[in-house]
């Protein structure tokens, strides 16, 4: 996955606390748990280490993707409205 | 009718051997040809590791610390750049006021 290009920069960042962010944290946790389940460890004490890690993994993920997704989404939104705005014939609304 | 013990090859005795003294004899040849694995089995492949049972009284320090010390560096690096974005767009913002706004 390519990095988040320059111009994206011009939009407003995703607060550190958003979905995707939240979400793939969650997913980290899961595996964590998962591994502990499958080696037959305590659930939720047992390696802790571990949990932090691939929550703070998937949280790190989420917030770029987030960020990437933000910026393919105003990218499309942008070239639609231009092509409305070349196109006026087109779009011509009920009076 | 017993073969000798410590008898090698089982070619030569295929009259009076027992059919137990021809497997020992085949597995001492694979023992010193390295075909012999745990058990009777005969093993044509090697395992590139020897699988061990996890020993939890001896947690292994490293990986903790090495594990926590990569999260917390992860969350200060997610915190510095989230700022920046932040800075940038607010710098951003400012710039375009300056600017026309009659195209897009």
């Amino acid at each position: 996955m390519a990095a988040v290009p320059e111009e994206a920069r011009g939009l407003p960042p995703p607060p550190l606390l958003n979905k995707m962010s939240a979400w793939l944290g969650g997913a980290g946790w899961m595996a964590a748990l998962l591994a502990n389940g499958f080696s037959q460890r305590p659930l939720l004490t047992a390696g802790v280490h571990r949990q932090v890690l691939l929550t703070t993994v998937g949280w790190f993920a989420g917030y770029f993707l987030a960020k990437r997704t933000q910026y393919v989404h105003a990218k499309k939104d942008r070239e639609m409205f231009e092509y409305v705005r070349h196109h006026p014939e087109d779009f011509k609304t009920a009076v | 009718m017993a073969a000798p013990p410590g008898r090698q090859g089982a070619a030569g005795s295929a009259l009076t051997a027992r059919p137990c003294d021809k497997m020992a004899a085949a597995l001492r040849a694979a023992a010193g040809l390295r075909l012999a694995g745990p058990g009777h089995g005969l093993v044509f492949t090697r395992s590139a590791f020897v699988a061990r049972k996890n020993n939890y009284e001896h947690p292994n320090w490293f990986g903790v610390g090495l594990a926590f010390s990569t999260s917390a560096a992860l969350w200060a690096l997610l915190f510095k750049q989230h700022n920046e974005d932040v800075m940038e767009y607010e710098r951003r913002k400012e710039a375009s006021k300056h600017k026309c706004t009659g195209c897009s």
